[in-house]
């Protein structure tokens, strides 16, 4: 690889460069997991197979879309999990009271959560996977504590209906989900915003020196992304029709996985939310066909710690300057 | 640090010691606070016995992370070290006896090496490499295992009691801690570590092997938590676990920061966290005492981490390090 000349303007990742490996890997990737579970088992791109999938892949769409906006920034994301599991609370917990205005409810409590994580990291210094780390275990602690650990289920039929309207033979939350990746793709390569918010990933210094309010990006994304969590929890909610606090599980490996599967670096600026689809579909396909198997979660959680780690050092430009320390 | 009036030897000495560690003044309010509120319970020896417990089981996961976190980076895999290492203890014993103990250590340093080579090679921030090894562990636990706790037997020796009150893994941590502190603060290696962590370019630029240094820090990282995990398995239940619990990666990690090892490098080390587990061995145990429900005490942990984490890094924030 050539070495890139450390004086070049830093440009974002667009449609319409020449191909690299990190851009076409993961569609190889893509085909391989596909063909390789379709050989398995014949009727995993069956019509039901397919739903399955696809109920499966996009509240981790939305999920992943906000948290590769946070690591294209060069920053991570803990909290993603945590404020899911919070907003899909807030909505089952209080839809008897609010009914559906309970969604902008749950999604301010959401993007409230983002501030913080944005404030204590911009603002008051503190490493991003540190502060969102405390942030997520007080959320889960609120959660622990508003459900008393039990089951809550939602038998509103409007609330429902959000996710489970089968538009043109898919449920609508497929919709949702896409609509939601198109809207983060847009902002992400085609507005000032987007390409600040690639400038800080790239070198942080030299945003800050091109008069780019480095801080109020890092909490306007830091927002995004918790809002962005929120409405997955939302739809996930709405989705499944019920809470427990096993949801979500150990997701925070897998959405990690998906991200960077997708091409995003985890030194910023390179990648962004056009890539993550095809992580994410790596991602969840894989995690249904080796459920389809009848392979367990734990085994699951071994290849995709693995892929993490693999797909990690496959995305960082050697090229690069190390003007970020290594942490 | 300049005094203009000089004070006595006694109290400056003491005076430069709350000032150097601010933490011990946490430490006493909290024995205050609790001793007023909760006499009885808190000052009895159950209790003490208790926080010396906890103190154990704190201190033998936080050791060798608090080394890599001197330099600045991250080692969240001492859970993940010591969850397959049971397990692989339940396999190897009837195999080949106690010698099976040895899987901790040698688990431990070659985890350590992964993670250091894959850190520095690959140049992937250390924090989302550990976890996913964490993962991957705890994956191949469970894998391992069946899913079901094993119980191992034959190794209650470790933990058979020498005197009273006073738990034996407590003896032992301390030839643990005491080598990590002479090799954090006596040896070239730890002078090295220092020098890295305060300024990563500047030991570069001043001829030392940064990668080499780093992945030995890992390796030592992980080969403390090997050696604090053969105690810990015994003094945890003498069984091969199954449950992940992210408050247990969490808990160690409050202690090292509450004792003032910063996440930016440079300043705090294995000596530090003794006080920092110390602290939140006595918060916790007189959390557990007060009628608060278990779900409150794990918040108000997550924000014991935040607040602390913000008190650590003011002023303490390395120019040129950009902390992502």
């Amino acid at each position: 690889m050539t070495q890139s000349d450390p004086f070049a303007s830093p440009t974002p990742a667009r449609f319409g460069r020449p191909l690299k490996t990190t851009t076409i890997m993961p569609l190889v990737t893509v085909v391989v997991v596909i063909g390789f579970f379709q050989v398995l088992n014949p009727s995993f791109l069956s019509y039901h197979g397919v739903v399955t999938i696809v109920y499966a892949m996009s509240y981790f769409l939305i999920a992943a879309c906000g948290l590769t906006l946070v690591i294209m920034m060069g920053s991570f994301d803990f909290s993603v999990v945590s404020v899911m599991k919070l907003s899909a609370l807030l909505c089952v917990l209080n839809i008897g009271k609010l009914g559906l205005l309970v969604i902008p409810f749950a999604l301010a409590v959401s993007a409230a959560i983002g501030f913080i994580n944005g404030v204590l990291f911009a603002k008051l210094k503190v490493p991003s996977f540190i502060a969102t780390l405390g942030v997520s275990v007080v959320c889960d602690g609120i959660s622990l504590l508003a459900s008393r650990g039990f089951l809550h289920l939602v038998d509103d039929e409007k609330f429902r209906s959000i996710s489970v309207t089968f538009i043109a033979g898919l449920p609508s939350i497929f919709y949702w989900a896409l609509g939601i990746w198109l809207l983060c793709t847009v902002v992400s390569s085609a507005t000032p915003f987007g390409r600040r918010v690639f400038a800080i990933g790239g070198n942080p210094r030299a945003a800050a020196l091109s008069s780019i309010s480095v801080d109020r990006h890092r909490i306007r994304v830091f927002v995004l992304s918790s809002f962005l969590a929120g409405l997955a929890g939302v739809l996930y909610v709405s989705q499944q029709g019920g809470w427990s606090m096993e949801m979500g599980g150990q997701m925070m490996i897998p959405l990690f996985a998906s991200v960077v599967a997708g091409g995003t670096s985890l030194r910023g600026g390179i990648g962004g939310p056009q890539k993550t689809l095809l992580g994410v579909i790596i991602i969840t396909w894989m995690q249904s066909g080796l459920l389809m198997m009848g392979l367990g979660r734990e085994i699951q959680f071994v290849i995709l710690g693995i892929i993490a780690i693999i797909m990690s050092v496959a995305t960082i430009e050697r090229g690069k300057a190390t003007h970020l320390m290594v942490k | 640090v300049n005094h203009s009036n000089t004070r006595r030897s006694g109290l400056h000495g003491a005076w430069e010691a709350v000032k150097n560690y601010p933490v011990i003044l946490i430490v006493i309010g909290l024995l205050l606070i609790f001793s007023v509120l909760y006499t009885k319970r808190f000052l009895s020896p159950v209790n003490l016995t208790a926080t010396l417990r906890q103190f154990v089981t704190l201190m033998l996961f936080s050791i060798g992370p608090s080394i890599v976190m001197l330099l600045g980076s991250m080692d969240l895999s001492f859970i993940g070290i010591w969850m397959l290492g049971s397990v692989l203890l339940w396999m190897l014993t009837p195999v080949i006896g106690p010698v099976a103990l040895l899987v901790f250590p040698l688990l431990g340093l070659a985890t350590g090496a992964i993670a250091g080579l894959v850190h520095t090679k690959g140049r992937i921030p250390s924090f989302i490499l550990t976890l996913s090894i964490l993962i991957t562990y705890w994956g191949l636990t469970v894998v391992l295992s069946g899913g079901y706790p094993r119980k191992v037997t034959g190794y209650g020796f470790i933990t058979a009691s020498v005197l009273p009150r006073v738990p034996t893994p407590f003896l032992w941590s301390i030839p643990i801690v005491v080598a990590a502190i002479i090799v954090v603060l006596r040896t070239r290696l730890g002078i090295t570590f220092w020098a890295i962590g305060s300024n990563e370019e500047g030991a570069r630029l001043a001829g030392i092997d940064v990668d080499r240094y780093k992945t030995i820090a890992f390796m030592l990282s992980g080969t403390f938590t090997g050696i604090g995990s053969i105690i810990l398995f015994e003094h945890l239940g003498g069984s091969a676990p199954v449950d992940f619990n992210m408050n247990n990666v969490v808990r160690p990690l409050v202690a090292i920061i509450l004792g003032g090892t910063p996440l930016v490098g440079g300043t705090g080390g294995p000596h530090r966290t003794i006080l920092g587990v110390l602290t939140f061995s006595i918060l916790y145990r007189g959390l557990n005492l007060s009628p608060l429900r278990p779900e409150v005490i794990d918040l108000v942990v997550g924000i014991v981490l935040i607040l602390s984490v913000i008190i650590n890094s003011r002023g303490t924030r390395v120019k040129g390090v950009d902390i992502t």
